[in-house]
């Protein structure tokens, strides 16, 4: 095997928080409440399905195949040559969502800490480090993270503090907007769930793969529940009008603390967030990438294709848009049909379909 | 040991983006500015003026006492950042617009739309949306420009003065939700600069010309982004009453029994309700107020520490709510007919199917709306005197 660690349960809902988080909390609560607007909340629920299915899919083909990552069960599914083309499009897809990724985390970083930044530093910054980590391994991406992920605590503490700026009269009338709306407000926030796909390149490496389903349903929930969190946390002070007109709402949110006039300036914890959260969501998405580029080539070894990836994604990164408008508009009209109906609930669908029915795989699940 | 030299560099490249020395600015290198005011000029151009602090003369009796504490500069241009941009030719540093503590728009400008102006102060990373925003009766560069006795400038007094809550103060985001909602047409503080008081000096011919210090006076009152009248002071609290915000204010109404003398109650606390019944053609609102409040003073000599005189009191005071808010009703149908009120939010709440169909034309549908107020007042204390501890009854 490629990967020689092993990481518990624990470290692996926390990686899969990191994987998914991030980006999810500045990025998704606008889109969502441009069309849901006052029940985004509601729009997160439906999406929480469709995470919580995509989660039972993924799980349920990596304890088919034990000890096998998505691209190696890909080829048992479907034989070598369809096999390998789907692989290749999958290694497409982990670099592309990595490089998007990682344009969000620069535009993010220059828009609102640091203006005069060129942007391509933080993505090399990032990449840089998130290299190190990839070559080190799954265990030690998974320790670092275990260490880190508590900003996100402090994240919920900062929420806290901006109660007295709330009205709840801000979220009614409740369902105001009507169904059409709050499902096309669930589609984006679905296909950040469904990044949960990326666990099938993790369940081999669990040390108690039993538990596969359990640590990706609390994932999602765990994830739906900040997410919530966040687009609350924006609705109840902006109300859905100005909600909907910021980039980052729950940024501007932040912002807003003032307690006893003393204790202001919060906004340096979300940027915290975002750089420690943002690095570890690349670093997967990269180990993704670099683990089934191996697995795809029968290499022995991944680490000699850290180096080239990262430069691909440094580069992608910064070719794929030309600025924030562009960004912003791929990921809340093609974004969604693409990762989502194709890699994150198509392909694994027909995988598991096929699986069943040809009774592929080692053993059934209990 | 290489292998420990990698991982320092890269930790050491993970914190760089957190502590920002690309883009960095010391103190020594930015100019703070506290207030920002933008107006329409005749030859229709913005002007855009900062008052810009002088942080020598903050640090006291240690530091360079007497020097001016602050500086009032403008430029004239067609947008906010080119009028930065020719403020940074006279300006010997970066400007800093992290503290600016209110922003005041000069009438002409409201008039004409704060759209104009708003977009610049929400869209950029540096204002802060929790700005107060005003409006200010004449130019906001005369109101800037104007000294301060106790604060040192005059945008820290207007930015003291409404955080003390004495008039309807509202900031920046709060006036961009107000907006952005059809339900509710948009307020703001209105400010003014007045001659108050003199400085007395040890000996009369020291003594200071009369003062012109800033003043809250009332809000502007706004359709869609656009100043179209004024409330003043006695209208402002019928406002904040029917906002459902009570501020510490004072209502004066006669003796039960001497009506030339007057009591004066302190409002401590109080609630609106605002219950919308719409039953397809006609709309009204019932206006429910509660409010508490202390008996602070009293002119008469009668004794009004007994439960009958109370109750008499906390009528006439419904009845004074009751007056007030419907003097700022008719205004707001009649004069203005905008829903400064929020109403339209409210309705919204109730008859959400309705609303769709009303909202376009809500401030036509609010001005023909009928208005029932329902005052509930109470006297809770009446503070360390029972009766009136003066000359003997008669």
């Amino acid at each position: 095997m490629l990967e020689k660690g092993k990481i518990s349960s624990i470290q692996a809902i926390m990686l899969m928080i990191s994987m998914i988080l991030p980006t999810a909390v500045l990025t998704v609560p606008a889109i969502t409440v441009k069309s849901a607007r006052q029940d985004a909340w509601f729009s997160i629920i439906i999406a929480t399905m469709a995470g919580l299915l995509i989660a039972w899919m993924v799980v349920n083909l990596g304890l088919r195949f034990p000890e096998k990552t998505l691209f190696e069960y890909i080829e048992d599914i479907l034989g070598k040559i369809p096999g390998k083309i789907l692989g290749f499009l999958y290694i497409w897809w982990f670099l592309h969502m990595n490089a998007l990724v990682i344009r969000e985390y620069g535009v993010f970083l220059a828009t609102a800490v640091m203006p005069d930044t060129p942007i391509i530093i933080f993505h090399i910054v990032v990449v840089a480090v998130a290299a190190y980590a990839v070559r080190n391994g799954l265990e030690v991406l998974s320790r670092a993270n275990q260490l880190l992920i508590p900003t996100t605590v402090l994240l919920a503490l900062v929420f806290i503090l901006s109660i007295p700026n709330m009205k709840l009269s801000r979220v009614l009338p409740l369902f105001d907007a009507g169904l059409f709306p709050i499902v096309k407000g669930a589609v984006v926030p679905a296909s950040w769930l469904g990044e949960i796909v990326t666990f099938a390149m993790i369940i081999p490496y669990l040390s108690k793969p039993k538990e596969a389903y359990r640590v990706a349903f609390l994932s999602i929930l765990l994830v739906s529940f900040f997410l919530t969190t966040s687009i609350l946390e924006a609705l109840l002070i902006f109300g859905p009008n100005l909600t909907g007109s910021w980039i980052f709402p729950t940024f501007n949110a932040v912002r807003m603390i003032s307690v006893g006039n003393s204790l202001g300036r919060l906004e340096i914890i979300i940027v915290l967030a975002w750089v420690l959260g943002g690095f570890f969501k690349i670093g997967v998405f990269y180990y993704a990438a670099v683990l089934g580029s191996a697995q795809w080539l029968k290499l022995k070894n991944y680490q000699p294709l850290v180096l080239p990836v990262g430069i691909i994604l440094v580069a992608l990164s910064i070719l794929i848009h030309d600025g924030i408008v562009d960004l912003l508009d791929f990921l809340k009209r093609v974004w969604p049909p693409y990762a989502l109906i194709v890699f994150e609930a198509g392909i694994p669908l027909v995988l598991l379909i096929i699986a069943v029915v040809g009774r592929k795989g080692g053993r059934k699940i209990a | 040991m290489l292998k420990k030299i990698a991982f320092l560099l890269l930790l050491f490249l993970l914190i760089s983006p957190l502590e920002g020395c690309w883009s960095r600015r010391e103190i020594n290198e930015i100019a703070i500015v506290l207030g920002t005011g933008v107006d329409w000029t005749a030859e229709g151009k913005l002007r855009l003026t900062v008052q810009i602090a002088n942080p020598g003369a903050f640090v006291g009796e240690g530091g360079r006492g007497q020097e001016a504490t602050n500086w009032v500069v403008s430029a004239e241009s067609k947008t906010i950042e080119e009028a930065e941009r020719v403020l940074a030719k006279m300006v010997p540093r970066d400007l800093h617009w992290d503290q600016s503590i209110i922003l005041v728009l000069g009438e002409e400008m409201a008039k004409k739309g704060t759209n104009m102006v708003t977009d610049f102060f929400q869209r950029n990373i540096e204002p802060r949306e929790i700005m107060w925003l005003m409006v200010a009766k004449g130019e906001a560069k005369n109101f800037l420009e104007t000294y301060s006795e106790l604060e040192k400038t005059s945008a820290q007094a207007a930015g003291f003065l409404t955080r003390m809550k004495t008039g309807y103060s509202v900031q920046l985001w709060e006036y961009a939700e107000m907006l952005a909602s059809k339900g509710v047409q948009p307020v703001a503080t209105r400010v003014e600069v007045k001659e108050v008081g003199v400085t007395p000096g040890l000996d009369l011919e020291k003594m200071t010309p009369i003062h012109k210090q800033v003043e809250i006076s009332g809000v502007g009152v706004f359709k869609e982004d656009k100043l179209i009248g004024w409330l003043d002071e006695y209208e402002t609290i019928g406002l904040l009453w029917l906002k459902n915000e009570f501020i510490k204010g004072v209502i004066t109404i006669p003796s039960p029994s001497e009506s030339n003398k007057e009591v004066s109650i302190k409002i401590r606390r109080g609630s609106t309700k605002i219950v919308p019944e719409f039953d397809g053609e006609n709309l009204r609102f019932t206006i429910k107020v509660k409010v508490e409040g202390d008996m602070v003073e009293q002119q008469g000599r009668e004794d009004l520490a007994k439960p009958d005189k109370i109750k008499a009191l906390e009528k006439e005071m419904a009845e004074e709510i009751k007056r007030r808010a419907i003097v700022l009703l008719q205004k707001a149908q009649g004069e203005f007919g905008v829903d400064i009120f929020g109403f339209g939010d409210d309705f919204h709440r109730k008859y959400k199917k309705a609303w769709r169909e009303l909202k376009d034309q809500w401030d036509v549908k609010f001005a023909e709306a009928e208005v029932n107020i329902e005052v509930e007042a109470y006297i809770r204390e009446i503070s360390l005197l029972g009766k009136r501890a003066s000359s003997p009854e008669k």
